[in-house]
């Protein structure tokens, strides 16, 4: 398919970008600690020729177990005693803790990675918080650190790519409209369960990738969670 | 996914000057089957992934604080889809949520939404059953996941015309054509409207429910419409009546649903059920009319207790009248609430928040000793309230 060739070496031409935010005078978890690895919010979807995102049953559900295995293969290698933690989301103690980090989660996304809707209150402060139904849950539990995660993934369908390739072609005759085709975007964050505080946040973004195989989901996972272990170099003030 | 999401209403405002459009009424194919039998589960790729994509959403409906606590309202729902279908519906999870608005959802899933601000405006069985059929009817025709296709088809052909169109420097053919390939989705759903009404008040008269509620219920919208646009000083119209709008417009409607109901009607023995309608809901009564009324929409308010008060006033909704007025506090105000307060204390299922809400008017007219006997009442029939001593020490002065 030489068509399918030209087309992955144009989206081989789009960056993968990763940039975490911490809060003031992070430190990565040492010592003896546990955290529990919350319910991961995945899904995996074809992009159709119109554009539209079709999520796939076998494609999401397969995606899921390969980031939980990665998961707890990383965190097995961190020192801590990590436990990973599927939950259905019945459990009203983790119900409502997962359900208040999807609203600050994607809140974190929208202001502090979209230079268009940053808060005047928060341009160079990081200080969001789970507050006290965080702590009163790690203190019932006993967890240090909860890690969230969220991921979606797409893939262009037949469609799409021929769709593209009919944009290549008009690249030849001088009107190049290139649809984008599936890519992959991701956040983690970590609450520390004493304070509540999310201490800790990373979203990637990338056209390359496929969660949908353990090697695509270990190295998402690793991007995504291996700069919490590094503590941010001070920045001078841009 | 909001583009599976199917509303009873999508939110429009009614004019008068709409109304002529009476003339187009058609009697609705009512000769349509479910497609779908029970435990029906899906099997193409497409609508497994469009199920699933709904848990997360699911779950959260499910444990939702704003799910009205009501075992046996649930029941009854169910019952009434049971009635209309002729079948148990296992496959229907039906959620009640408080949302003053007026509004019911199905998903393609199964999960039925039923606001607390549908019951409110609702007189009998019949009424509500006109709303579970039609949203029933989105289910059993699988109208969402026909749409979906619908779109991704027209979404597909708009991309592929458009690129070419482009590349071929004739861009305005393309944005033409979009133009009428978006019209012609929006078109889509009207009709499935039309099929979910037709297919909603054919089990109605199969059942043996009055087929005429489906059309009071969209009088009742459209003169509650009104009405609040009438003391709001407003002037409304049916957003349903644009070529993008995603249902028929809402006089239409109700006007096709009377004609196919008189057909319907010949010759059947029909009942609104009113008696178990009132049995099953007038607990939920008082915190579903509190609701609405602290909208502080006075016009749509007012209409919603008279229109229920034609089948008697109660105490209830005197008080609740009497409320509306109070909130609004505009001129004169006071004492039209005071008046209802009065009234509904007379009557015997006065709730006691009417004594108290009459006492204090009392006080407040300078009749000091039927406000103090007021009070004196509302606190001899709810000791423990909430305000009780804020009430007795009113009283100590």
């Amino acid at each position: 398919m030489p068509l399918a060739a030209v087309l992955l070496l144009c989206v081989g031409c789009v960056s993968t970008a990763t940039t975490q935010k911490t809060s003031t005078g992070y430190k990565p978890p040492s010592g003896n600690y546990k955290v529990i690895v919350m319910r991961p919010d995945i899904a995996a979807s074809v992009l159709t020729a119109g554009g539209q995102l079709e999520q796939r049953e076998d494609w999401t559900n397969q995606a899921r177990e390969n980031v939980l295995d990665a998961l707890r293969a990383q965190q097995e290698l961190r020192g801590g005693q990590a436990t990973v933690t599927v939950t259905s989301g019945d459990d009203p103690a983790l119900r409502d803790l997962n359900r208040l980090h999807e609203v600050v989660g994607q809140s974190i996304l929208l202001h502090k990675y979209n230079p268009m809707a940053q808060l005047p209150t928060k341009k160079t402060s990081f200080d969001w918080t789970l507050g006290k139904l965080a702590t009163d849950f790690g203190k019932s539990a006993g967890y240090d650190y909860a890690l969230f995660l969220f991921a979606r993934d797409s893939f262009s369908s037949g469609g799409r790519v021929a769709l593209q390739g009919i944009g290549m072609l008009g690249c030849i005759v001088g009107v190049c409209i290139l649809p984008p085709g599936g890519s992959q975007q991701a956040f983690a964050s970590l609450v520390d369960l004493k304070s509540g505080n999310v201490i800790w946040f990373n979203y990637n973004a990338s056209a390359m990738g496929d969660i949908r195989t353990p090697a695509g989901a270990a190295e998402l996972v690793n991007r995504l969670l291996e700069p919490m272990n590094t503590e941010p170099k001070a920045k001078k003030k841009t | 996914m909001s583009g599976s999401r199917r509303q009873f209403l999508a939110g429009a405002g009614v004019c008068a000057c709409c109304l002529p459009a009476f003339a187009s009424a058609k009697v609705l194919d009512t000769g349509i089957e479910a497609v779908i039998g029970p435990g029906y589960e899906p099997i193409d790729q497409d609508e497994r992934g469009m199920w699933q994509s709904l848990e997360r959403l699911e779950e959260a409906i499910r444990t939702s604080p704003k799910r009205l606590d009501a075992p046996k309202f649930d029941a009854y729902t169910r019952g009434v889809v049971e009635r209309l279908v002729q079948r148990p519906v296992p496959d229907l999870r039906i959620y009640v949520i408080h949302d003053a608005a007026f509004n019911a959802a199905m998903f393609p899933n199964g999960m039925m939404v039923v606001n607390t601000g549908l019951a409110v405006r609702i007189r009998n069985e019949a009424q509500f059953a006109a709303v579970l059929g039609h949203e029933a009817g989105h289910y059993f025709r699988r109208h969402q996941i026909t749409q979906y296709r619908s779109v991704r088809r027209k979404a597909a052909a708009s991309a592929f015309f458009g690129t070419l169109t482009a590349i071929a420097g004739v861009g305005l053919a393309g944005s033409m054509v979009d133009v009428a390939l978006l019209s012609s989705m929006y078109s889509f759903s009207r009709t499935q409207e039309t099929e979910a009404d037709a297919f909603g008040i054919k089990l109605m008269a199969r059942a043996n429910y009055s087929p005429s509620a489906a059309s009071e219920v969209w009088k009742q919208v459209i003169e509650e419409r009104k009405a609040s646009a009438k003391l709001n000083d407003k002037k409304y119209k049916d957003a349903s009546k644009s070529a993008f709008s995603t249902h028929p417009a809402t006089d239409e409607r109700m006007v096709d649903l009377k004609e196919t109901a008189a057909k319907l009607a010949e010759g059947g023995n029909f009942s609104d059920h009113r008696d178990e309608w009132v049995a099953i809901t007038q607990e939920h009564m008082p915190k579903l009319l509190e609701e609405q009324i602290n909208l502080n929409d006075a016009g749509a308010s007012l209409y919603i207790i008279e229109n229920l008060a034609q089948d008697g006033w109660t105490g209830l909704l005197r008080y609740g009248e009497g409320e509306i007025y109070r909130l609004r506090a505009g001129e004169g105000d006071a004492d039209k609430a005071a008046a209802a307060y009065a009234t509904a204390i007379t009557l015997p299922d006065a709730p006691s928040e009417a004594w108290r809400a009459n006492g204090y008017a009392l006080l407040k007219a300078g009749k000091t000793e039927e406000g103090r006997a007021s009070l004196n009442k509302y606190l001899e029939l709810n000791p423990g309230a909430k305000d009780a001593g804020m009430v007795r020490y009113t009283l100590t002065q």
